[in-house]
């Protein structure tokens, strides 16, 4: 899964991205706010992870503006800004979860899985088609009364195609879904995944 | 000000009093004095003035009478007061022996004198008349001395009366006029240390408003530096917050990673600490906040709830120590101050019951409601705090020696800053049916 990681401490950002790609997401990291927009602009994203106290655009004018364009890409705000005043107006701005510094690890994947099942709609925390189950949370995918566990390429991929059952991804978009920026593409990578 | 009555007020008071009693008393001695001089001259005068005019009368006479003089008393005139009247000399008269004292010697001048005759002294008034008929009129002196005395004495009475009088009346009024300092060295004596608002001018004598307004900027500049202290430890707590974080989540991280158990320990050991160091900032931010200047519009807190939520959170923890932990008490009350820090306060008190209660042990909270206050009582079964230590557990970092308990030391400190925040009083004390333990009492005003 495409995720954007918006925060401007360096160690921070690269504890997180690091963390992120661990759990076989696809994280790409900005520092600010104007590079946040442009990546938005440019690319699909399945979760935006937002730091509010941000250079060159804040990050509740970076909410405002993703919101007024329409797109509705599940935002989780993290913030050191913990007072209710700085929560409310965080949600009421358009985010869909407020993290409050320091947190855990796991606290912001589980919150990140929570945002995504109500962005697919579904309450069911496994991911399935009936004949395959993935769990989300640890990875693992099952058929029949084999459970496998995947790997940080496989899982992404398996994922994106269970996402939307019946839907057709291509190869690119794939591709998106699986690797971050800085990720080397193995050009037959998907293929060989796929087969 | 420190708490005795200064020196300074007490002898400017003192020298006021002192000053205006001595003029009053001089002022008065030297209007006696005058008075009595007075009068005294007057006594004379008139003396003189009834001579002189008897003498004009008498020698209008061309001869001298040959029958005596009556020599009757007047009813009610003091015999000692009479008027003697001699004839002293007379061309060619042969001038009857006078039968009774004073003689007065024919060689006497006219005009007004005095002389002694005896044992009394006379004033006399010799006239010539035209026929050379010379009179003498004259009065005891002891009179006139003595009407002056009285009449002197009579002026000088009131003066001697009212001098104590208005001695005694300005030290009073002395110690009206400095009444409001006193109030006023009174009142600041009474104030909490945290407070630092204005004092008022208005009842006070406007030679001291150049020092009140002094006072009051001195206050302001030292309310200024404490905000600024303040602020800067909670911008230093903020500030914290973001290595923290990443610190935390690179021990999270390093965690999931592959070690050998040895390393695994280690990281926990890490992870403790990173723990207790983000405990501590929240902690540090939390006393921060609530040591701001109190909010405008408090809300009104169900204490109830407020204890009840903070529950929730510590059975697990009275749970591990197999605690008895209680509610008693039904009364609901209200009590000012926001819903977080209530809760804060509350929950402070209660986890520090239960840390410092040994396995087995009861913790009871009670709520009660009298004579528009609230009184929340949390009593435990521990070892209790040694009355002089008392005061000293509610400093930021001070922890009681040998308890045992790791905290941050900052919860009592919390604790006070809120209830200082909402205007209720904090004190610990022994528990009423004398057992061993300690009582944490907030009383909260009325709401």
């Amino acid at each position: 899964m495409r995720v954007l990681l918006v925060e401007d401490d360096p160690m921070i950002g690269s504890v997180v991205q690091g963390a992120l790609r661990d759990a076989s997401y696809a994280a790409d990291w900005v520092r600010d706010g104007e590079a946040a927009l442009t990546a938005l602009r440019t690319l699909e994203y399945e979760l935006v992870l937002l730091d509010l106290n941000l250079p060159r655009i804040d990050g509740m004018a970076v909410l405002h503006t993703i919101r007024r364009a329409r797109n509705d890409v599940p935002v989780l705000v993290l913030t050191a800004r913990e007072a209710t005043e700085d929560r409310v107006a965080g949600l009421d701005g358009g985010a869909d979860d407020y993290l409050v510094k320091p947190f855990a690890m796991s606290e912001l994947l589980a919150r990140m899985r929570a945002l995504t099942r109500r962005k697919e709609g579904t309450t069911s925390t496994v991911l399935g088609n009936g004949i395959v189950e993935l769990d989300p949370a640890t990875h693992e995918a099952r058929v029949g009364a084999v459970t496998v566990r995947l790997t940080a390429r496989e899982f992404p991929l398996l994922q994106a195609l269970l996402a939307r059952p019946g839907a057709i991804l291509s190869r690119s978009e794939l591709e998106n879904r699986v690797y971050g920026w800085n990720e080397e593409v193995e050009s037959n990578a998907i293929e060989f995944l796929i087969h | 000000m420190d708490g005795r009555e200064g020196p300074l007020t007490a002898s400017l008071r003192f020298r006021l009093s002192l000053w205006i009693s001595t003029a009053i008393l001089v002022g008065a001695a030297i209007a006696g004095v005058y008075s009595y001089v007075a009068a005294t001259d007057d006594a004379h005068r008139n003396q003189d003035t009834q001579l002189r005019q008897v003498g004009y009368l008498i020698s209008r006479l061309d001869a001298v009478p040959t029958s005596p003089m009556a020599r009757e008393r007047v009813g009610d005139v003091d015999f000692d007061a009479r008027l003697v009247v001699r004839f002293i000399d007379a061309p060619g008269a042969r001038l009857p022996h006078p039968e009774r004292a004073p003689y007065f010697s024919s060689t006497l001048p006219d005009g007004l004198q005095t002389v002694a005759i005896g044992r009394e002294t006379w004033r006399v008034f010799v006239r010539t008349n035209a026929k050379g008929v010379r009179v003498a009129v004259a009065q005891q002196t002891a009179v006139r001395d003595a009407a002056a005395r009285s009449s002197a004495l009579r002026t000088v009475m009131p003066i001697l009366f009212l001098g104590p009088v208005l001695v005694l009346l300005a030290a009073l009024l002395v110690r009206a006029m400095f009444l409001p300092l006193q109030r006023l060295a009174a009142q600041l004596r009474a104030r909490r240390e945290h407070d630092l608002g204005e004092l008022e001018r208005a009842e006070l004598p406007s030679e001291v408003w150049p020092f009140v307004a002094e006072i009051n900027k001195l206050m302001a500049r030292t309310v200024r530096a404490l905000t600024l202290q303040r602020r800067f430890i909670a911008d230093a707590a903020h500030e914290l917050r973001s290595p923290m974080t990443a610190m935390s989540l690179q021990a999270e991280r390093l965690a999931a990673s592959d070690m050998p158990g040895e390393a695994r320990e280690r990281l926990e050991a890490l992870s403790a600490g990173l723990s207790r160091t983000r405990v501590l900032l929240d902690q540090l931010l939390t006393l921060a906040r609530t040591q701001e200047s109190p909010v405008d519009q408090p809300t009104r807190v169900p204490l109830k709830k407020a204890i009840q939520e903070c529950l929730e959170d510590l059975v697990p923890l009275a749970e591990a120590k197999a605690i008895d932990l209680g509610v008693v008490g039904d009364a609901d009350p209200l009590v000012a101050g926001r819903p977080v820090d209530i809760r804060i306060l509350v929950k402070n008190l209660v986890d520090n019951a239960i840390r410092y209660t040994p396995e087995g042990g009861r913790v009871d909270i009670s709520v009660a409601e009298a004579n528009g206050r609230v009184t929340l009582d949390v009593d435990d079964t521990g070892a209790g705090i040694p009355p002089e230590e008392r005061e000293r557990v509610f400093d930021p970092f001070y922890r009681v020696l040998g308890s045992g308990e790791i905290g941050s030391g900052l919860g009592l400190a919390i604790t006070l800053s809120i209830a200082n925040q909402v205007g209720a009083a904090i004190s610990l004390l022994e528990k009423p049916d004398g057992t061993h333990g300690l009582r944490a009492r907030v009383v909260f005003p009325g709401c």
